[in-house]
């Protein structure tokens, strides 16, 4: 019920992505590289060194389906890339940006995919089969800062972002041509760029947002230890906040439409779940740390505090406080990014794999009650 | 002409907070009398008005939680029997305490924020750092 499997890959890594089988995984460490690896037995092996971009990759993707990756980063381009033979060959996606792109994901049917960016737009790019390229559409109202995070819904064109500005939105993506109108939306909805609901919960910035698996639920974090859920977005919004004991989140999985798994500066994945009646609540950590929890919440306060309560329990004698030091848990330092490993015929995700600033990837399992 | 109601409409709310403020004051003097400090604080806490942006609501507010904060002996008693709704309200004003200076205050303030902290989490006092809207 924990940390199946830890994996030191680099110093730091800023983003991962599991191939469709799962038997390779991709990620930033903390530069202008993305590197793939596959797991050979026990060993991990360095297959591939994707080397296109000019600054850090903050953003992965790994298409299930299509098997193509897309990498964004704060070069402000985008790359596709699929695997032809042994080489991954790129393909330039012209973004029209101006400022740093933060992060990417795929659509659920593949066909799109959105980027965030520090030029408060959002790209969605599609695939253009006559020119035989990507081709970018950019909605440039509404933000009013850094789009750190973005979520596609599962029916394909309802996309949430988060920002620094503190709010949480929902826009169609609907593209004449790449999408099949839907009967029972009206076409006032679908129209592309349209901004369906604003949700101003968060005085501070938001990370992490993400739909449940059947769409009703949207789930995001705010920068003051805060998570918000926020049920029936399209018709009739009805939010809860739950406000945290600990240290921010910075990104979030469904696990299924009761769990969530929230992972962020505490180093360690909490899980919330939802009662019968909906009602959302913290449940549990999920690392299972050596010393006792109530000891090690002390300690780590006194260590902080330590010197401004006139004790010296774990204090060093200079003044400079100590590099985080490892706390028996598997990650060692915040974790940014949380990914979801799908078993083939499974329809509830009871695998994820986590990665940090420590440069871990650590693999997570869970048995979820029905 | 719009703009002038909503001018008078807003001093009017914040003579309501400030007679509200001071007919908290008169409660929390009658229940340090009784010796309920706790039951002072809450009183002080409750009905905060966080959201105005107007200084002398605010110090007036702050003079009546300083009050009570003052007068509290056992801390771990209070912050035992305090609503965790009043966890974020009571860690904004700890830090306004310790941003004052006054020895006395601070020594107090420092006090209570290490049984605070304990109880609450770091999670209270981000949301007391960040919180920019609901300022006290």
């Amino acid at each position: 019920m924990a940390a199946v499997a830890v994996h030191q890959f680099a110093e730091c890594i800023t983003c991962h992505a599991w191939s469709p089988d799962q038997s390779m995984v991709a990620f930033c460490p903390n530069n202008s590289e993305v590197h793939i690896y596959k797991l050979f037995g026990e060993k991990w092996e360095k297959m591939h060194v994707l080397s296109k971009h000019d600054q850090i990759v903050c953003g992965i993707d790994w298409s299930l389906k299509s098997n193509k990756l897309v990498t964004v980063s704060h070069d402000r381009n985008s790359y596709v890339w699929s695997q032809e033979g042994t080489e991954w060959v790129p393909t330039l996606v012209i973004l029209r940006l101006n400022r740093a792109a933060l992060c990417v994901q795929w659509s659920p049917k593949e066909n799109k995919f959105a980027v965030g960016s520090g030029a408060k737009s959002i790209c969605i790019c599609y695939y253009e089969q006559e020119n035989n390229w990507w081709v970018s559409k950019l909605i440039r109202k509404r933000h009013e800062s850094s789009v750190t995070n973005v979520a596609w819904h599962p029916d394909n064109i309802l996309l949430a972002t988060t920002s620094t500005d503190g709010k949480c939105r929902v826009f169609s993506t609907y593209i004449k041509g790449v999408d099949s109108k839907e009967s029972e939306s009206s076409s006032s909805d679908l129209k592309f760029g349209e901004q369906i609901a604003q949700l101003d919960l968060s005085v501070t910035w938001a990370f992490g947002v993400r739909w449940s698996p059947s769409g009703s639920i949207l789930a995001y974090a705010g920068h003051n230890s805060m998570i918000h859920f926020i049920d029936d977005v399209k018709s009739n919004p009805s939010a809860q906040s739950i406000p945290l004991r600990d240290l921010p989140l910075r990104d979030l999985l469904f696990l299924s439409d009761r769990v969530v798994v929230g992972v962020g500066f505490d180093c360690n994945p909490m899980i919330f779940t939802a009662d019968d009646t909906g009602l959302w609540s913290f449940t549990k950590f999920l690392d299972q740390r050596k010393a006792a929890p109530s000891s090690s919440r002390g300690s780590q306060l006194s260590e902080a505090f330590g010197k401004l309560y006139g004790t010296s329990k774990q204090v060093p004698s200079n003044d400079t406080v100590e590099p985080s030091k490892p706390r028996g848990g598997a990650h060692e330092n915040c974790i940014t990014c949380i990914v979801p490993l799908w078993k083939r015929g499974n329809t509830t995700l009871c695998r994820f794999s986590t990665s940090g600033l420590d440069g871990k990837v650590v693999i997570w399992e869970l048995d979820i009650p029905k | 002409m719009a703009a002038e109601e909503e001018y008078l409409e807003a001093e009017e709310n914040l003579e309501a907070i400030i007679t509200r403020i001071e007919h908290k004051s008169r409660k929390i003097e009658t229940l340090l009398k009784q010796s309920k400090p706790v039951d002072a604080l809450k009183t002080a806490l409750e009905g905060s008005a966080l959201k105005t942006r107007d200084e002398r609501c605010k110090s007036a507010n702050w003079i009546v939680v300083h009050r009570a904060v003052m007068a509290i002996k056992d801390v771990d008693g209070m912050i035992s029997s305090l609503d965790p709704e009043y966890y974020d309200i009571l860690m904004k004003y700890l830090y306004r305490g310790l941003a004052t200076g006054d020895r006395p205050t601070c020594d107090q303030c420092l006090r209570i924020h290490e049984k605070l902290t304990e109880k609450a989490g770091l999670g209270c006092i981000l949301r007391s750092l960040s919180d920019t809207v609901n300022t006290v």
